[in-house]
């Protein structure tokens, strides 16, 4: 397969903050490239530094076979970029502003069909200012398509969408792919990488902690199942591990996530722990492994707090 | 081309659909002429002082000063030469014609003969209405003299007022005063732009910075051509204020003008944050400045201690030079002066500004 980005040990530091701390990671054609992490992370950062928007202190980004640091211009008219933020020129029409965006670059592709692919052909003469936030969002998608680039960056796209608009930026990430583009997406919303992702990158602190397929990740890390719970008393970490079936706990502020290869059997044997110590078990439920329980696992902590 | 093109309509557009700018650019500053202009000025004159001075004593120049005073228009005075130039530098005429010995043996010599007419340029209606009343009733004597060809040649002499009607004096400095605004509050939309993250956005296109500076720039020059033609016709329209100087001297003082207050502003948004920290300052450099350079009054009547301020402001030398080229108001310093000052406030800004701007 034919790389469309290479990272190669990336760093950025902020004052003594290494944001970015030796990254490297490739992000081939044809994908949807996901980096995962909790806010903060150094996902942004290193996104903004592979655009050529940013500057890192050491490190090559190589993207479509260019140089970002030598030919930020010729990579900017072959890529694509959605930022977190951007409330676009208010005053504005939709259409004015993606053919603002369109005379940016030397070729644009069709503006009509990108305001029909994100559906805002009822609102194409509506000023800016008066969009929603999930038109905003899909506005901004559209813009990052307006040159037809090789390789599409979103930076946390659904973040503040409701269930419903995020659904439509999916399948419109999923639509772009299909069109042969590569996709380089951030996010912290674990459902979005494990649901649209092909290989999902882990991040914290400045550093990536596993790169796989997001089943991969789970099935590598979990064989077992995740039982959830919340306790009215303390218990430690030992007595919970001592229970049948038991191979992980977690807890973390009143919350109990053991982990468990016979659910059958380490549920009873909580219910029976429960009836002999005198406490209460609340809210159990049991689920499949996901990414947040890798996530949990490589780093102690939950990706949202 | 192209992108600079879009780039400047899409300026406008977003110009004009910005109402308040819109009011702040053109609505504003005519508002003030309006309001100084109706404070300050008299009724209009319907009748006009002209002084006559005959050196002359032939029939021939007894007959045309009959002639003259039989014109309605004029309140004709007869005097000496010397008591008619003071009237007329006080204000107190509005020409002066003056018949010079020699008049009636020219033409009885059937050679040219010069009859000289003085008025102030700075009052329109001399020019406008005065002259050619004075022409026609001269060309109707004439031709009655001589049947054909014409022999009396009217010589126009101008004499320098330094007795400016207020609106006059005014005009000019609130054309300075709406250019300087016009360049500092041109950068807030830019530094809008900034906190709203468009400039990093636009940062991820192969668009080249330069080429969004001069679109902007470029398109605040055509705002500043607009307001200032808006300016001149309200003024001449409503009080008679004149444009007596060269026109291309005055397109080249509103471009420089309006070049400095620019990079004045790029370098004020240079250290604003935002745009709650834009304003204030803006509005810190903005007022010393509308009242300490001769806009509204002229700087004699301002304390002396207050001199090296107003010595050191640019907008003092925008105003002195479209004063002196518009109305021909007596010089503060001189073009040349004038220029430089400008020509220095503005390399010293846009030095600052290309140091310290901050794109992100």
């Amino acid at each position: 397969m034919k790389a469309v980005i290479k990272v190669d040990h990336l760093r950025k530091s902020y004052k003594d903050i290494k944001a970015v701390n030796d990254i490297s990671f490739r992000v081939y054609e044809g994908e949807i490239f996901g980096m995962l992490g909790p806010n903060g992370a150094g996902k942004t950062t290193t996104m903004e530094i592979v655009e050529g928007i940013r500057k890192a202190d050491s490190g090559r980004v190589m993207v479509l076979g260019v140089d970002v640091r030598k030919h930020p211009r010729q990579v900017k008219a072959n890529i694509g970029v959605q930022l977190q933020t951007t409330s676009l020129y208010p005053r504005l029409s939709v259409r004015e502003v993606m053919a603002l965006f369109a005379s940016f670059y030397p070729k644009s592709a069709s503006i009509d069909k990108l305001i029909k692919l994100v559906d805002l052909e009822d609102s194409r003469k509506k000023r800016c200012k008066n969009l929603s936030g999930g038109q905003q969002q899909r506005l901004s998608i559209a813009l990052a398509l307006v040159n037809n680039p090789k390789v599409l960056f979103l930076d946390e796209p659904t973040s503040g969408l409701d269930p419903q608009s995020r659904h439509n930026i999916w399948n419109m990430i999923e639509y772009v792919r299909s069109k042969g583009k590569s996709v380089f997406i951030t996010t912290h919303y674990m459902e979005e990488a494990q649901r649209l992702c092909d290989r999902v990158a882990i991040i914290d602190y400045g550093k990536i902690i596993a790169t796989d397929k997001p089943d991969k990740l789970v099935s590598q890390h979990f064989q077992e199942e995740a039982i959830e719970f919340e306790l009215n008393q303390q218990l430690g970490d030992d007595v919970l591990r001592g229970v049948a079936g038991v191979t992980n706990v977690v807890q973390e502020n009143g919350k109990v996530t053991v982990y468990s290869s016979a659910v059958p059997v380490t549920v009873s044997a909580l219910l029976d722990l429960a009836k002999q110590r005198g406490f209460e078990l609340t809210n159990l439920y049991v689920r499949r492994a996901t990414l947040e329980d890798v996530f949990l696992k490589l780093t102690g902590r939950r990706i949202r707090e | 081309m192209k992108t600079f093109n879009i780039l400047l309509v899409a300026n406008a557009k977003q110009f004009v659909r910005e109402k308040a700018a819109l009011f702040w650019t053109f609505i504003f500053p005519i508002f003030f002429i309006l309001i100084f202009g109706a404070v300050f000025s008299g009724g209009d004159d319907i009748t006009f002082n002209v002084g006559l001075v005959v050196e002359d004593d032939s029939a021939v120049a007894q007959n045309m000063s009959v002639a003259l005073g039989q014109v309605s228009a004029f309140d004709l005075t007869l005097g000496q030469r010397a008591d008619e130039m003071k009237a007329l530098e006080d204000g107190d005429r509005r020409a002066v014609i003056v018949v010079n010995n020699g008049f009636g043996e020219s033409i009885a010599q059937g050679q040219m003969a010069n009859v000289d007419v003085y008025y102030d340029p700075a009052q329109t209606s001399s020019s406008q209405i005065l002259l050619p009343i004075i022409q026609k009733v001269i060309d109707n004597f004439d031709r009655a003299l001589s049947g054909s060809t014409p022999l009396i040649q009217i010589n126009e002499e101008t004499l320098q007022s330094h007795n400016l009607r207020a609106i006059d004096y005014l005009v000019p400095g609130i054309l300075a005063m709406a250019l300087m605004q016009l360049g500092l509050f041109a950068v807030a939309p830019i530094v809008v732009d900034r906190e709203n993250k468009v400039l990093k956005r636009l940062g991820a296109t192969p668009l080249r910075r330069s080429t969004m500076i001069t679109s902007t720039v470029v398109f605040n020059l055509i705002v500043a051509v607009v307001q200032a033609a808006l300016i001149i016709i309200v003024a001449r329209l409503v009080f008679d204020v004149p444009m007596l100087g060269n026109w291309f001297y005055l397109a080249g003082f509103i471009v420089l003008g309006t070049l400095t207050f620019l990079a004045m502003g790029y370098m004020l948004s240079a250290f604003a944050k935002n745009q709650q920290t834009l304003m204030p300052l803006i509005m810190i450099v903005q007022f010393p400045m509308m009242f300490l350079s001769g806009i509204f009054f002229p700087l004699e009547m301002m304390p002396g201690f207050m001199r090296p301020i107003m010595d050191a402001m640019p907008l003092t030398y925008l105003g002195d030079s479209l004063r002196q080229i518009m109305v021909e108001s007596s010089a503060l310093h001189s073009h040349v002066i004038n220029l430089a000052v400008l020509g220095g406030w503005f390399v010293v800004c846009l030095i600052l500004a290309v140091r310290f701007f901050k794109w992100e």
